[in-house]
């Protein structure tokens, strides 16, 4: 056998690269979403100086590659800060705060999406700011932000392929050394876009079934 | 009582309550009539607090809505029905009617339905509970929204124009309902343009003009054509309504 055939173990070798992939995926995309949401939060409650932080920062996030905030991270933390930062945790920082970024532009949105007269209603029977927004905001901002969210995750994950680049054995940094061994870039990708195929559907699938159950309060079923 | 002294409020240059003076007794029933724009809705939305007095003083039960404090009591003291029923969409009927009760009141969920599920019986939709507003028709709504102000056991019910998102079927609906509660002696301020409902239901009548309580007289004087009438303000706008009413 020469070194440039495939084994079997170059298949454990790709899950676990897709199992890194998905953890990563996971973690950052609930760090990012309960930071972007909890600076939605600070903004719905119109928190002086730390509002305009926010989304300053948020704007700065958004609007740079991911990879530029990534080799900032990695290589920036050291140097300016004296962190020493390993490339998973690099990852995380970058990946986490560029999801929050996105899901604070949604939470936004959602939030505003729920009617004056709703909110109106609600504080005229005496609601407290935090009543309405847990009672009357919340579920419906929920239902409102699920298909936003979703397809958001679904791009976070496969922009997670940009750590291999710091050096995370990924899936696509898996992909890379299985290329550069065997020298068969069709069959190593395509292996690889359907492992990130499969991935981003179970995401997108179950981000519809909980889209559907958010829902469930509204007739309205799709023309 | 609700007392408004000389109640000031303007949209930009647009003066819309210009130094209106108004009381409610309680266990009186008073309608407010006026054209569109005469500022009917804006002095229901400032007695509730939505909306901030440049000028006045409103006190509900002796609490003033323009101080912070205050306002959170003077609010569960009024109860609002709101002409587009601004009910919560993501919640059943019932639910919209616990929630403030439940989270205000801190009532434990039991017995909040219980009260829930009786208010739903006495305005005819027992079997709707757990409907959602998009499940509802207009008029059932509306009564949902009636029954979510009542479930606050408010002192004073604040109606603005309940009744003009509704056909004349439905309207007939929430319009027996008011009466029911007007005979057992619900204080209501009643903004309306069901002229006869008004004349039937009503202690007095008060008629708002260009932000001004052009007439404020008892329900049989303010229809007297030696009374009410006698401004010809308010018999021009009587005759147009009626005309609509009945053409």
């Amino acid at each position: 056998m020469r070194y440039a055939d495939f084994t079997p173990y170059d298949l454990v070798l790709l899950l676990q690269g897709l199992g890194v992939t998905v953890g990563l995926f996971l973690a950052t995309s609930l760090i990012g979403i309960l930071v972007g949401t909890a600076w939605a939060i600070v903004r719905f409650y119109r928190v002086p100086v730390l509002t305009p932080a926010i989304t300053f920062l948020a704007e700065l996030l958004k609007n740079s590659p991911v990879l530029v905030q990534l080799f900032l991270v990695f290589f920036g933390f050291p140097a300016f800060f004296h962190l020493n930062v390993t490339p998973v945790e690099a990852a995380t920082i970058t990946l986490s705060a560029n999801t929050a970024a996105f899901v604070y532009v949604i939470a936004v949105a959602a939030i505003e999406s729920v009617g004056r007269d709703q909110i109106e209603a609600a504080r005229v029977f005496g609601l407290t700011r935090w009543q309405v927004l847990r009672h009357i905001i919340g579920a419906q901002a929920a239902a409102f932000s699920a298909g936003p969210l979703v397809a958001l995750m679904v791009n976070q994950l496969q922009v997670t392929s940009l750590i291999s680049v710091i050096g995370v054995m990924d899936l696509a940094k898996i992909g890379a050394n299985l290329n550069m061994r065997t020298l068969k870039p069709f069959i190593v990708w395509t292996v690889v876009g359907i492992l990130y195929y499969l991935a981003a559907k179970l995401v997108a699938t179950i981000g519809a079934r909980v889209e559907n159950h958010l829902r469930s309060h509204s007739a309205f079923r799709g023309l | 009582m609700i007392e408004a002294t000389d109640v000031r409020k303007a949209f930009g240059k647009a003066v819309v309550l210009d130094g209106v003076n108004l009381t409610v007794q309680p266990g009186e029933v008073v309608s407010i009539l006026g054209s569109s724009g005469s500022g009917k809705s804006t002095l229901i939305r400032c007695i509730n607090g939505l909306e901030r007095l440049d000028g006045g003083k409103i006190k509900v039960d002796g609490f003033d809505v323009s101080v912070p404090g205050q306002l959170a009591e003077a609010r569960k003291r009024s109860g609002t029905v709101f002409q587009l029923f601004n009910l919560y969409p993501h919640m059943t009927a019932l639910g919209n009617i616990t929630l403030v009760p439940m989270e205000v009141l801190k009532k434990p969920r039991a017995q909040a339905e219980a009260e829930g599920r009786a208010l739903l019986a006495s305005v005819g939709l027992a079997d709707r509970a757990d409907a959602y507003p998009a499940q509802l028709s207009g008029g059932q709504r509306q009564r949902v929204g009636i029954c979510r102000a009542l479930a606050m056991q408010p002192r004073y019910l604040l109606l603005d124009e309940v009744t003009s998102a509704l056909d004349p079927e439905m309207t007939a609906e929430v319009l027996a309902i008011l009466a029911k509660l007007a005979e057992q002696g619900t204080t209501m301020l009643f903004v309306t343009h069901e002229i006869e409902f008004a004349r039937q239901i009503s202690n007095r009548v008060v008629f708002l003009e260009k932000g001004t309580l052009l007439v404020d007289l008892p329900t049989k004087q303010f229809f007297d054509p030696a009374g009410g009438l006698a401004q010809p303000r308010v018999a021009q706008f009587l005759s147009k309504m009626r005309k609509t009413e009945n053409p």
